[in-house]
């Protein structure tokens, strides 16, 4: 009895070393893949709050826009529906840094796509490419293109970079005027303080909605509008670039840059954006 | 044999081994008193009948061999199934989806410089010599053309069954006929007009605006997004695989202990047993158990990295290189570009600035980023790095080729690489300094070589990236061969071996076996 007993034990004992050893190693393989934002089931998203028709926090605290529109869809290609995203006012300075510690899972927040944007962050999309452009008054015809802005007063708003890509790198000598904010340029150019608001097309069209104006369509500069992601998830940067791919091929795309963009008077590109690659 | 004593010395029964004439009446008496007592439990009685032949030493014999050959079964399996994984990466990787990908990439290339010599052919207008002439630029024009209908067949075969990715694939089709047409358009208009290089009439500019904007925002992209989409498909299943080889190397290794372990104590046993030295086919057994599972590991911890050096030194790269490369010839079209239309020449300057930023980003602090900075800041950081030394001062394409470079080969192609693209800047600076100073003519003979070395210029830079992308198709196609030759013949090694090892277990315990007969 007690020699059988043995081998069986001994033959058991064996086969469970064995057994709990490849269940060991089965489960440091398995842990060792990052998380990604494709496996999730809901999902934290970083928009703008004070960007009229991109990112605008209601009074009810929740959010509307045309980053908000694209981000939903997103979230329900990736599996998560519109109950499931909770949405975070993400400025400009914290996203790379929301997105490290994984306070936030996505940024759509007129993110632009840049060399060294990305040592920090993975970037689906862009979902748009949004180019600088120039509003100016309805009465101010002889403004064609950027090399008109010459001694025209511009908009110089702080912490925005825009002017000097007109003043700085295309060596337009147009003359700043420091203002807070869009909105408050939109003001003063109505009031005849400004001669021309100078940036992103889509930011642009935003706030000139309700104003008398014109959009001078002389884009100058390419802006790709990406989905940051957190270093190293090119399996969600895939998975969300397929999403973009699909809003573009179901026709969404050009159903939601109608619906924010549609009266600005924008030439909107309704062609799926060229990606820039996860890495 | 005497075994069956109720409570006897079971641990080692030993000394009747010796003897073998006992057996019969042995065997007889334990197996029936039980078959006689179990009426009473049916349950109890299969397990005691059960129990008992165990208690034989034959049966406890056929128990281990049975025991190890069960495991050198899964030893075969799991060799089996991993070995199969690690041939499915490579074919992936190296026969099938990976140099189709890396075909797909010349769809974006042949579509962009399809329109970069209409750009030329335009620029130049009845000055049919000027650059690399009227004919010559047709001619790779039509060539273009081919070579973007071969890659679009090879997107579509890749996009298989991927609905989106085909869809992708028969708008960049159907587009590139609409272009064709705009194209043509253009063309009549500026045959009609002939006009001197640089002074294209407004019709001729609005007809080529036409057909360029529709390259630029509709093919382009598209085009770039089947070869990131069908490589994002090979990163995956590459991913997949090279985990699944490294985890069915776990398993090898297990297995292969479960063997060792069994073997072992077989062997052991039948020592005590019959006391007797080790038994040399068991040896050999065990031996050849060791081998199979070392090589067997070995052999997937080899495929594992050729499959990553394939991928990553040779796929990876030869991607990105080849982005650089319709990048740049994208860009070396935006000046001809720049001096065709001036109403745009303020937009063809930034996306070539952004173009040149893509393949090289020199680190130029807080100045502004344009085009007199970006090559002031080429000279200073490109002039003191040295290939594979110290931190990269750049980013962009050729950035992240840098800081992946390897010394010897590599490194020196990439120096080049770097040396001829200064001078390509270099060019660019002069002819718009000419233009800026309303030297249009001028502009336009420097840009087509007729006062500088542009075009060889750019040329030199197009053969300097092209033999650093060979490097990286040399480590592709020597770690995709160093895989097939690794995996040659092992079809058939594991099921051999095991089917060895079965005999020598057999050969082992046969002559303990016939003790009993």
């Amino acid at each position: 009895m007690r020699a059988d007993q043995r081998t069986f034990r001994a033959a058991a004992a064996s086969l469970a070393v064995a057994a709990a050893l490849a269940a060991l190693a089965a489960c440091g393989l398995g842990g060792s893949e990052e998380e990604s934002v494709a496996d999730k089931d809901s999902l934290v998203i970083g928009v703008k709050a004070d960007q009229p028709a991109l990112g605008v926090k209601r009074p009810d605290g929740t959010y509307e826009g045309f980053d908000v529109d694209v981000a939903t869809y997103i979230a329900a290609r990736l599996g998560v529906p519109a109950s499931r995203i909770t949405f975070r006012t993400t400025n400009s300075s914290v996203r790379e840094k929301v997105l490290a510690d994984g306070t936030v899972d996505l940024v759509v927040a007129t993110y632009s796509i840049t060399a060294k944007r990305k040592m920090m962050v993975t970037f689906a999309g862009p979902y748009y490419v949004a180019h600088q452009d120039t509003f100016v008054r309805a009465d101010a015809p002889s403004i064609k293109n950027v090399r008109d802005l010459k001694d025209k007063r511009i908009c110089e708003v702080t912490g925005s970079n825009s002017w000097r890509r007109v003043i700085e790198e295309r060596k337009v000598a147009a003359k700043p005027v420091t203002v807070n904010t869009y909105g408050a340029c939109m003001d003063a150019l109505a009031a005849g303080r400004l001669d021309a608001v100078s940036t992103d097309d889509l930011i642009l069209a935003g706030f000139a909605a309700g104003r008398s104006g014109r959009m001078i369509n002389a884009p100058f500069t390419d802006e790709k509008y990406g989905v940051g992601l957190k270093k190293g998830d090119l399996k969600g940067c895939e998975v969300v670039n397929r999403a973009i791919t699909a809003m573009y091929q179901d026709g969404t795309a050009q159903r939601l840059l109608n619906k924010w963009f549609g009266e600005s008077g924008l030439k909107l590109n309704t062609s799926v954006p060229q990606f820039e690659g996860c890495t | 044999m005497t075994l069956t004593p109720p409570q006897g010395s079971p641990v080692r029964p030993g000394p009747p081994a010796s003897r073998p004439p006992a057996p019969p009446p042995a065997a007889e008496p334990p197996s029936r008193p039980p078959a006689e007592r179990a009426p009473r439990r049916a349950g109890r009685l299969t397990t005691f009948v059960r129990g008992r032949w165990l208690r034989t030493i034959p049966g406890r014999i056929g128990t281990h061999v049975a025991l190890c050959l069960i495991a050198i079964v899964a030893l075969l399996a799991v060799l089996t199934v991993a070995i199969g994984n690690a041939r499915d990466s490579v074919q992936t990787i190296g026969h099938d989806a990976g140099p189709q990908v890396v075909a797909t990439g010349t769809l974006y290339f042949a579509l962009s410089d399809m329109d970069a010599q209409v750009a030329n052919i335009l620029l130049i207008g009845r000055d049919h010599n000027l650059g690399i002439g009227y004919a010559e630029s047709l001619r790779v024009y039509e060539r273009r053309r081919a070579e973007a209908d071969a890659a679009a067949v090879q997107a579509a075969q890749l996009a298989g069954r991927d609905p989106a990715l085909r869809r992708t694939v028969q708008e960049v089709l159907d587009g590139l006929g609409s272009y064709e047409r705009l194209v043509g358009a253009a063309m009549k208009l500026n045959e009609q007009s002939g006009h001197a290089p640089g002074e294209l009439p407004p019709d001729v500019v609005n007809a080529y605006r036409d057909a360029t904007d529709l390259m630029k925002l509709q093919l382009l992209p598209k085009a770039y997004n089947i070869t990131l989409d069908s490589g994002a498909h090979v990163r995956q299943a590459y991913e997949t695989k090279r985990s699944a080889v490294l985890s069915g190397r776990t398993w090898v290794a297990v297995t292969g202990l479960i063997v060792l372990l069994l073997l072992v104590a077989t062997q052991l046993y039948l020592a005590r047993t019959f006391r007797r030295v080790l038994s040399p086919a068991l040896v050999l057994a065990t031996l050849g158990a060791l081998a199979l599972t070392a090589v067997g590991a070995g052999l997937l911890t080899a495929q594992a990295g050729h499959i990553r050096k394939a991928k990553e030194d040779g796929f990876d790269s030869i991607l990105q290189l080849s982005r650089a490369r319709a990048i740049s010839h994208s860009a070396f079209a935006d000046e001809s570009r720049y001096l065709l239309d001036p109403g745009r020449a303020d937009t063809y300057e930034q996306t070539y600035l952004d173009k040149s930023l893509s393949v090289i980003y020199p680190d130029i602090g807080d100045k502004p980023v344009n085009l007199e900075n970006y090559s002031a800041g080429l000279d200073q950081r490109l002039g003191s790095y040295k290939a594979g030394q110290g931190s990269v001062p750049f980013l962009g394409f050729l950035g992240d080729e840098a800081r992946a470079v390897e010394h010897g080969r590599e490194a020196d192609a990439l120096l080049k690489t770097l040396t001829a693209y200064r001078n390509v800047q270099r060019n660019d600076v002069q002819m718009r300094r000419l233009a800026s100073a309303g030297n249009r003519s001028g502009a336009v003979d420097w840009r087509m070589g007729r006062t500088s070395n542009s075009i060889r210029d750019f040329a030199a830079y197009d053969a300097a990236l092209s033999s650093l992308t060979a490097v990286h198709q040399d480590a592709f196609d020597t770690a995709i061969e160093d895989a097939d030759g690794g995996l040659r013949g092992w079809n058939a090694v594991p099921a051999a071996s095991a089917a060895v090892l079965a005999v020598l277990i057999f050969l082992g315990v046969r002559r303990r076996l016939a003790e009993f007969r």
